[in-house]
């Protein structure tokens, strides 16, 4: 349908539609998230829920305390790779469509504990991830920012065809690999279905204190 | 009476039934046709905490949690039959005096079965 | 707190024990008491106990990993350590884990005394005495030193892995810890990261 038609149409109180677009306006006024938080990043996840930032003006503020009723995981935190497991567990519970929000430097990347022992460098080495906020933490606004973001990514998506999202195409996985406890690290330490690590050139030369070039 | 005066119902208990029903239907229609569905081990187990259940599910509690419940439950309830005897308690008469005095006297002497019963210490 | 009388004292009370005063060189001067695991708990007991000492609160519990010398040298940190004390690396060949606590009195509101033990190496012999019988603070942090030093704490009641999984067969404080290889592009390596780039490259 004509854009301009359209446009004229909703200013005369009628409203043009089709199937996708009702799906997907439905769909992305009713994210709802899973209640849960695994670090400090939580605290500005909960404060955005709260009258002050207001995440129910999106109609994200039905925290869900399980993922059989949850379409968002906000990974707010640091992922131990204790943790790690239960992460993608949870993500294997929930139902289709479900989309993940990689919130702060720690659940992008391990952050500022990216080189400890015992954290998990991203979350993204064992699950899609839809939106990454990088801050450390993030203010609730990024949280915002990211919720119309994944709102926006959800209007666009198409119900039939190829580039249809993984929950509609049936050839498509919804479980990954939950990881097992090694005897020196997880295994495995990334799903190469999900990530590869990423294609840099770098130049190392003995003594360039610099890094990497 | 007429035979059609049970009409309004009829119509009411199928809207009632459609209401029900139609989102069921479309919600079946809309999986078959766009939304395959997806079963998997780890979304068909029974726990959702993300951690995997161990052992057996048919444990033993301790009947002590039920006891216990019970009598808070009794004397819960005993409260509110107390707050209206307390409220005309001037006004009464030799008969409701000894009426609530037996009704307190049973639920004691239940307090009593319980105690010597052991029920409300823990190990 | 004086260390000198107190070590006469315990010298006397517990008949036996090898006790020896480890000098803080540094500004803080927290000098420590290092004693010998079989005596560890009628020691830990009797400063519990006696009533002009009374220490009662076990305020902290921590690990150290001292690796032989000739195969030390691999972080930076180490040699700063070393200069401190000096004599005390030298004298051990094989190197070894200790055990530190430090000792408060709540009662008589004085405090710290720092117990040190130390194991006979860093391989099979990493056996110490638990104070979780004289502190029940220790608890937790003896695991937790059990988790990321190895130390195994003779008597204690419950030594498991606390901070990793019962899976993981390592020691992640120790300072021969080889991490496992994930390394990961990072924009601005340097030191010890950059280190780490190399190696990984280099395979």
């Amino acid at each position: 349908m004509d854009e301009g038609l359209k446009s004229e149409l909703s200013k005369q109180g009628v409203v043009a539609t089709n199937l996708q677009e009702l799906y997907n306006w439905g769909r992305r006024n009713s994210i709802w998230p899973l209640n849960f938080g695994l670090a400090c990043c939580a605290i500005e996840m909960i404060a955005s829920t709260m009258a002050r930032y207001d995440m129910a003006r999106f109609g994200a503020e039905v925290f869900r305390p399980s993922p059989r009723q949850a379409d968002l995981m906000i990974v707010a935190g640091t992922i131990t790779k204790k943790m790690a497991p239960q992460v993608v567990r949870l993500y294997n519970q929930m139902p289709e469509p479900k989309y993940v929000i990689s919130m702060g430097a720690c659940a992008i990347s391990g952050g500022p504990f990216k080189q400890g022992y015992n954290v998990l460098k991203g979350i993204d080495r064992y699950i899609p991830v839809d939106i990454y906020i990088p801050g450390c933490p993030p203010r609730p606004e990024a949280l915002i920012d990211a919720l119309m973001a994944l709102q926006r990514k959800i209007d666009a998506q198409q119900l039939t065809g190829d580039s249809r999202p993984r929950h509609l195409n049936a050839d498509e996985p919804s479980e990954f690999t939950v990881p097992k406890f090694g005897a020196h690290d997880l295994e495995p330490p990334q799903n190469p279905v999900v990530w590869h690590a990423p294609l840099v050139q770098i130049a190392l030369a003995e003594d360039d204190d610099s890094g990497t070039a | 009476m007429k035979p059609d005066s049970y009409l309004p119902i009829v119509i009411l208990l199928l809207g009632a039934v459609g209401f029900a029903v139609t989102p069921l239907a479309l919600a079946w229609l809309w999986a078959k046709n766009f939304s395959p569905s997806k079963p998997g081990h780890d979304k068909n187990s029974i726990y959702e905490c993300g951690l995997e259940s161990t052992g057996d599910s048919w444990v033993q509690f301790n009947p002590g949690y039920y006891l216990y419940a019970i009598i808070f439950l009794v004397f819960d309830v005993e409260v509110v039959f107390l707050l209206p005897f307390a409220t005309a308690f001037t006004g009464f008469g030799i008969g409701e005096c000894l009426a609530m005095l037996v009704f307190i006297l049973l639920l004691i002497e239940g307090l009593a079965w319980a105690y010597q019963k052991k029920v409300l210490t823990w190990t | 707190m004086t260390l000198e009388p107190l070590k006469l004292e315990l010298e006397e009370k517990v008949p036996g024990c090898g006790l020896e005063i480890i000098s803080n060189p540094s500004p803080s001067a927290q000098h420590s008491l290092l004693i010998d695991p079989e005596h560890a708990v009628a020691v830990a007991m009797y400063l519990r106990d006696a009533a002009h000492l009374r220490f009662d609160y076990c305020s902290n519990v921590t690990g150290i990993d001292w690796p032989a010398p000739n195969d030390a040298g691999k972080a930076k940190l180490k040699d700063m350590e070393e200069d401190l004390e000096q004599d005390e690396a030298d004298c051990a060949t094989a190197g070894y884990l200790e055990v530190v606590y430090h000792l408060y009195s709540m009662e008589k509101k004085h405090g710290p005394v720092i117990l040190r033990m130390r194991t006979c190496d860093r391989g099979l012999r990493v056996h110490l005495p638990s104070l979780v019988s004289v502190w029940r603070s220790a608890d937790f942090q003896e695991r937790e030193i059990f988790d990321l030093f190895g130390v195994i704490f003779d008597g204690h009641p419950d030594l498991r892995r606390i901070l990793m999984w019962d899976e993981y067969t390592d020691h992640p404080m120790r300072r021969d810890y080889v991490e496992p290889d994930d390394y990961e592009y990072e924009p601005t390596a340097h030191d010890e990261v950059l280190r780490k780039t190399m190696n990984h490259y280099a395979k």
